[in-house]
């Protein structure tokens, strides 16, 4: 305490920290949680439609959960531990679920395998119909498994190649090699993946709303509450209920797995040279993989059809027609890019900052900051949405229907993004050469600016990607604060489609993500490759 | 030295983490201009002094005064103790220069004067012309130099050096400590130096304190810590030591006797203070033995007789290990003889005499 007093510039910049924490995150979490009264809590389970969307959730969660991080599991052994053909391009496209909307998938997999269905009906003819909870389940499965996958890439990758041949060495191969050595090791990243799954399919609000039906589930139908009924005691309730297993889940996450799986990523990453997959392993995988894969390209293969083909189901022919839609809702996809890139600056730089005391200052409240600046991760969209639409509804924060309500959700949620990030990075640089700085002179701040920050660029780079891309792409934080003032394309879409404007919802989605790549690439090409440049 | 002004005044600092006490009440008064080293094993201390008076650490307990002046409210960047960190902590994304101009920049000192201070010091440690490389792109001694640079281009009145050599090869590391003398010398600046390699220590510094458990042990100039370490501990971690347990017999003022197992061990050094009885601990440097292979005339004082067990081929010496049966029934005193010049006397073999000069052994006090 002592030496914050000595530097009031430090001090500040930590007030002003845990204020705008407090103000923009755990405010609205409290707002959502305080809303309703007792008794509409204790009402909560004589209400028929409440506790079937609770029993939905806990069923898709756990099949959801289950399919992802066996898919993920396949899929990071393909391109880590096998000699699988393509696995490079496997990964290629195992990738690309993280980069779209998430209800592009089932908007995509309903025009692929719907009722009108390209696939079922136009080629096999059937009658067939993906939506209700067999549709929920394939969308979240393709979805979610890349995080899975990517999550034990890590954990395999750590494994180091020299136990398997100690393995074999010893005379331990195939079934048995994986079963004793690969499985044991790779056991905390596995039940970390899931967990880290569980948290996103909970909180998954775009698959369900499109493709879920009559299959209703609690964000659905908390926003289902709201929108219909104008009852937002009732999504209140519905928020809240969520609110206990998301924190569990991210508790077990974070404090049980997390620790121990940090511990098995930050060994060296050796480039292992598997040794031959035997063919009855290898084939198999290779099937299973490019069957996946088939299912992603699917996804934007239908995506592209509907945006170029007249009538959905029934009249195949290319037309631009839908593309004066876009154009119509030229401003929904400008507000998308200026919204998610505001909010992703903002964003990135405070968690930086943030991340910048939490390890190298010492100052009452640090482990609070830390938690705090992670919590976001375990509040589920709606929540937040929610919460955002009551905490600055009436003076003196009187946000609704401006850009910065948007902003400012989409900049709180995605905070640990860039947090853990920087966290991360800042493992890696030694703490001396803060230290030298202000050896030479430099206060906190100083320091951070001259030396930490500019060794931080590629955390701040990359968190500005994921928070942009997560922010461009979200519905569940914004379906709450949207009026025609300050409305995104992903709103825009949902209407489109749930209105049965398909072609048009296909192409404003197909502009979306056109424009967001153009985003990145030239987010880039500014600063792009020279943050890797250095290394400690 | 006597009567020279303190610049550093450590008193009474004491300095916990968590449970663990690293720093136990230490004093140590530190003279201007002089080059002192802090002295021990790992985890014991010394890198804990050097980081609280760089003010990286805050004393739990106890005063630190630069001069007249209390520093344990001065905030690091406020203390004008320049450091140089094991790791050099150079800016990897700042050139040469650059590291080397950061400290003056945050002084506010510009342009010319900027230039030309930078320059000169980068002269002065033989750096010109790498001003434009980036850290990664120079050798590691070049490094350990900008370090230095960086650190003295502020003209500081205290320097504070945590293992600099440490990360150099073993010649390297000779010519680098030679110079870095060489240049505390000329500036005539106050130097902390902290290591764990003994002898850098001896051949560095004007007064060394030898720190164990967070507490200094002994504090002296490096000839009374290698001559009259006080403390088993001090004549074993500085250089190597025979210890010779026993008893103190035949006291008098000149001289006195340790008697081991039966033999008897003469010292020419005064016995004051000394009872016939008590146990004792002697020392004596493998120097300081003299060993042959033919037996001596009868007539000498302190002479051994043993076995060769093993020896190592240094070079300059050859270092022998010595079993020498005391009693029949008891493990035989074992002790380490350094031979020099080893062309002249080939590799001995088998038994040996070993002479311990009566004028070299050394009562360890409080063993």
């Amino acid at each position: 305490m002592k030496r914050l007093l000595r530097e009031p510039l430090l001090l500040a910049t930590i007030i002003v920290i845990f204020a705008a924490l407090g103000l923009f995150v755990i405010y609205p979490v409290l707002r959502v949680l305080l809303y309703p009264a007792l008794r509409d809590f204790l009402a909560l389970p004589g209400n028929e439609r409440y506790v079937t969307a609770t029993l939905h959730t806990c069923v898709i969660v756990i099949l959801s959960t289950s399919s992802a991080t066996v898919v993920g599991f396949l899929f990071a052994y393909t391109f880590t531990r096998t000699t699988v053909p393509l696995r490079r391009l496997f990964r290629g496209i195992a990738i690309l679920p993280l980069f779209s909307p998430p209800f592009m998938i089932a908007f995509s997999y309903i025009l692929m395998f719907g009722r009108n269905g390209l696939v079922t009906y136009t080629l096999l003819g059937t009658r067939y119909n993906i939506i209700g909870w067999h549709g929920l389940w394939l969308s979240q499965t393709i979805a979610f498994f890349p995080i899975a996958a990517l999550v034990m890439e890590g954990v395999l990758q750590s494994i180091a190649p020299s136990l398997e041949y100690a393995a074999r060495n010893l005379g331990a191969s195939g079934w048995r090699l994986f079963r004793t050595v690969i499985l044991p090791l790779a056991r905390p990243g596995v039940a970390g993946a899931a967990l880290l799954v569980a948290i996103y399919v909970l909180a998954d609000f775009g698959n369900p709303v499109m493709i879920a039906g009559h299959y209703t589930v609690l964000p659905t139908e908390a926003w289902a509450r709201i929108s219909g009924w104008g009852d937002v005691t009732g999504a209140a309730v519905l928020s809240s209920v969520m609110l206990i297993p998301a924190f569990g889940l991210f508790l077990a996450q974070r404090y049980w797995v997390g620790r121990r799986q940090y511990t098995t990523i930050t060994g060296k990453l050796v480039l292992l040279t598997p040794p031959p997959t035997p063919w009855y392993v290898r084939w198999p995988l290779f099937a299973f993989c490019a069957l996946v894969s088939l299912l992603i390209l699917c996804v934007f293969l239908g995506l592209l059809a509907g945006a170029f083909s007249r009538g959905w189901g029934f009249d195949y022919t290319p037309t631009l027609k839908h593309w004066q839609d876009v154009l119509a809702n030229g401003r929904a996809l400008i507000n998308s890019l200026i919204f998610a890139a505001a909010a992703a600056i903002i964003s990135s730089l405070l968690a930086i900052l943030a991340s910048y005391l939490v390890a190298r200052k010492t100052f009452p409240g640090r482990s609070l900051l830390d938690f705090v600046a992670i919590l976001p991760a375990a509040i589920p969209g709606v929540v937040f949405g929610i919460g955002y639409s009551l905490a600055f509804n009436a003076p003196p924060l009187d946000l609704y229907g401006t850009a910065a309500i948007i902003i400012l959700s989409l900049m709180s949620w995605n905070i640990p993004m860039g947090y853990q990030t920087g966290i991360g990075r800042l493992k890696q640089i030694a703490p001396s050469l803060g230290e030298a700085a202000s050896n030479l002179g430099a206060g906190s701040l100083r320091t951070f600016w001259d030396v930490e920050l500019p060794l931080l660029k590629s955390s701040l780079v990359s968190a500005f990607v994921v928070s942009f891309i997560r922010a461009v792409t979200t519905l569940s934080v914004i379906v709450f604060l949207v009026t025609n003032r300050n409305v995104v394309a992903t709103f825009t879409i949902l209407n489109l489609a749930n209105d049965g404007y398909r072609g048009a919802a296909a192409a404003l989605t197909t502009a979306l993500l056109t424009l967001t790549c153009i985003v990145l690439a030239a987010s880039r090409l500014l600063f792009g490759r020279n943050a890797e440049l250095f290394r400690i | 030295m006597s009567g020279a002004a303190v610049h550093i005044d450590i008193r009474h600092l004491t300095k916990r983490f968590g449970g663990v006490t690293a720093v136990r009440d230490v004093s140590l008064q530190i003279t201007r201009g002089s080059f002192t080293t802090l002295l021990g094993p790992s985890g014991c201390g010394k890198t804990t002094i050097l980081r609280t008076l760089a003010g990286f650490y805050e004393a739990d307990a106890g005063d630190i005064f630069f001069g007249e002046r209390r520093m344990n409210d001065v905030a690091s960047h406020h203390r004008h103790a320049a450091m140089v960190f094991q790791d050099y902590a150079l800016f990897p994304h700042m050139t040469v220069f650059e590291n080397v101009a950061y400290g003056l920049k945050i002084g506010r000192v510009r342009g010319e004067e900027l230039r030309k201070r930078v320059e000169r010091v980068l002269a002065d440690l033989g750096l010109d012309g790498l001003g434009d490389r980036m850290p990664g792109m120079i050798s590691g001694g070049q490094q350990q130099r900008v370090a230095l640079a960086r650190a003295l281009v502020m003209e500081p009145e205290i320097l504070l050096l945590d293992e600099p050599l440490s990360n150099l090869d073993a010649k390297l590391r000779v010519t680098v400590r030679a110079e870095l003398r060489q240049i505390q010398r000329r500036v005539g600046i106050t130097t902390v130096y902290v290591t764990h390699d003994q002898e850098e220590a001896l051949a560095i510094s004007d007064l060394i304190a030898v720190m164990r458990q967070g507490e200094v042990v002994q504090y002296g100039t490096p000839w009374d810590i290698y001559f009259t370490p006080k403390s088993v501990f001090v004549a074993d971690f500085v250089g190597t030591a025979n210890f010779l347990r026993g008893r103190i017999c035949e006291v008098d003022a000149q001289r006195f006797a340790l008697e081991i197992e039966g033999t008897r061990i003469r010292v020419e050094s005064p016995g004051e203070g000394l009872q016939a009885g008590e146990k004792a601990v002697l020392s004596i440097r493998p120097e300081a033995i003299q060993m042959t292979s033919a037996a001596p005339d009868g007539t000498e004082m302190n002479i051994l007789e043993g076995s060769i067990r093993t020896y190592t081929f240094v070079g300059q010496w050859v270092r022998y290990w010595v079993d020498v049966p005391l009693r029949p029934e008891a493990p035989p005193l074992g002790l380490v003889v350094d031979v020099p010049d080893p062309r002249e006397r080939g590799i001995l073999e088998g038994r040996v005499f070993l002479r311990l000069d009566p004028r070299k052994i050394h009562y360890l006090q409080g063993a």
